[in-house]
């Protein structure tokens, strides 16, 4: 391989690993909300597909290492997929063990990674005769994932009832945008839909603002409290292996395993259940916390690596919670990408899982690195420094220029229309899986009304 | 703290200010889809030059607005 693009590949990994080591640690920030826009916008400003997906799979890898520190120091998740550990990890926090409970979950982390690659791998190979079969079936596929995602959530009746409310307002904006000559007939407007899907809750959310009455009758707070301990921290490179013992080095890599061959199931959910299943029987609770959370950042890295590299090496299609998610821009990025012309198709197997190894590679070297020595002081300075206030507001700034780019200025509206609504279902129990689905199968599903 | 004014709301799991979130919002939205658009328009740069007047905007904004998290450090042994 040319040393130039193993050069671009190892500076988009240092990028994607300091970028997220940092927002890791940010309270509340979604994955989806965080990594979809800024792949987008890099794919969009012509950066190279190695580049880019070393980028990717650092800037995951860096994340999940990150957003498990704020857990351990404050008790706070610094992601969606850090919250099912908040419990264990409070279990070690009573015992004043946070330092310890930073080190499992880093070094669960790690293994997670290191052994899913491999088997996602291996499972690629496996599923691949299949691949153009399944590719043929895309739209009832992803009508299917709509169904299928629709009965895992909370609100299963209304997941179900708005799939077909949901693709005729996408479809519905499509065909205007074509009608009045918006958008050129060959373009289909994606990236803004997508994008205004992610932020849907937050616009929902200002929105609900602007009601006189709701805003006086909305939950007021002072500044959020939150207690934060120093942990003392290893001066030498620490050997994730070391760290843990034994058992618990066994239990994260069998969950490694698990969390990559269930790589097309719900990450969240798979966390709970694995983790749950496996400490249950341990009595000792700090013991037992220990080994929950070592276990279970284990298998959320995994199903993270599993879903976005199966689809990528198998299908090109997302098929997966975490593809159709975070990577979705890895598979479709009009003009750069689409469903026909993705990483999938330009990159070998091969050139597939070097970029993959390099970008995990210096994930973990310099995160697991800094998260170990520098927990403390990473803490201390996102929550000193970077305000709510302007992570929302660069999101949206985001979202509203690549609204601009798709279809120009009434699209700021279209997004904001979306994002109201996908806010309003998101709000009432409709996850972000049934809406994605949705959006890949919206034309599909208004095809077999049409016929 | 008991003696502050409870004026936050809670958005995205944090607490904001709802006049600084909209400075935020501004101080963006504004420079992004500026810079999108004054600039040369061959392919990468509106987009690149969106991008980082975006960043420059959440780094003003950064530092006009302050976090509303109050921490209490405590020693660990």
């Amino acid at each position: 391989m040319d040393p130039i693009i193993i050069m671009q590949m190892i500076v988009a990994g240092l990028f994607g690993a300091v970028l997220y080591t940092i927002i890791g640690v940010a309270p509340g920030t979604d994955e989806t909300a965080v990594l979809a826009p800024v792949t987008l916008a890099l794919i969009l400003a012509g950066a190279s597909p190695y580049a880019i997906l070393a980028f990717f799979i650092s800037a995951i890898t860096a994340k999940k290492l990150t957003d498990s520190i704020p857990v351990a120091v404050a008790g706070i998740p610094g992601g969606v997929m850090a919250a099912p550990m908040v419990e264990p990890a409070m279990v070690l926090k009573q015992h004043g063990l946070s330092n310890l409970s930073i080190k499992k979950m880093a070094s669960g982390s790690v293994i997670g990674t290191a052994v899913s690659i491999p088997v996602s791998v291996g499972l690629a190979m496996f599923i691949m005769p299949f691949a153009d079969t399944i590719v043929s079936y895309e739209g009832v596929i992803f009508f299917s994932g709509a169904v299928f995602l629709a009965l895992l959530t909370k609100n299963k009746l209304l997941s179900l009832v708005v799939i077909v409310p949901f693709a005729l307002l996408i479809q519905g904006l499509r065909e205007l945008y074509w009608a009045t000559g918006i958008v050129a007939q060959d373009t289909t407007v994606f990236i803004s839909f997508f994008l205004g899907i992610t932020i849907g809750p937050i616009i929902f959310s200002i929105f609900e603002l602007l009601n006189q009455e709701k805003r006086k009758s909305m939950p007021r707070y002072g500044f959020k409290e939150i207690t934060f301990k120093k942990v003392v921290t290893t001066e030498k490179f620490p050997n994730p292996l070391k760290i843990l013992t034994r058992k618990e080095s066994i239990s994260a890599s069998f969950g490694s395993i698990l969390g990559s061959l269930t790589f097309f199931l719900s990450p969240v959910g798979m966390t709970v259940f694995y983790g749950e299943l496996l400490s249950r029987r341990i009595k000792d609770p700090v013991k037992r916390a220990s080994r929950a959370i070592s276990t279970m950042d284990s298998l959320t890295s995994a199903t993270y690596m599993s879903g976005i590299l199966i689809p990528l090496i198998a299908i090109g299609l997302p098929l997966s919670p975490v593809a159709i998610g975070p990577g979705n821009a890895l598979f479709n990025a009009p003009p750069v990408f689409d469903t026909d012309n993705n990483i999938h198709h330009q990159l070998t197997m091969s050139e597939i899982v070097i970029a993959t190894c390099i970008g995990a590679a210096i994930a973990m070297l310099f995160t697991y690195y800094i998260a170990m020595k520098f927990a403390n002081q990473i803490c201390s300075f996102v929550f000193k420094l970077v305000p709510h206030e302007a992570l929302i507001g660069l999101f949206m700034g985001l979202v509203f220029m690549l609204a601009f780019m798709d279809a120009g200025w009434v699209n700021l509206f279209g997004v904001l229309l979306i994002g109201l609504v996908a806010g309003l279902l998101h709000r009432n129990g409709v996850n972000y899986g049934v809406m994605f689905m949705i959006l890949y199968s919206a034309p599909w599903i208004m095809g077999v009304f049409g016929s | 703290m008991s003696n502050q004014r409870k004026n936050l709301v809670e958005i995205w799991e944090d607490h904001v200010h709802i006049k600084d979130l909209i400075v935020a919002v501004l101080l963006c939205a504004v420079p992004a889809l500026g810079g999108y658009m004054l600039a040369p328009s061959e392919p990468p740069m509106p987009l690149a030059i969106g991008l980082v007047s975006a960043f420059v905007g959440f780094i003003i904004a950064c530092i006009v607005i302050k976090p509303k998290r109050h921490l209490e450090e405590i020693d660990e042994e």
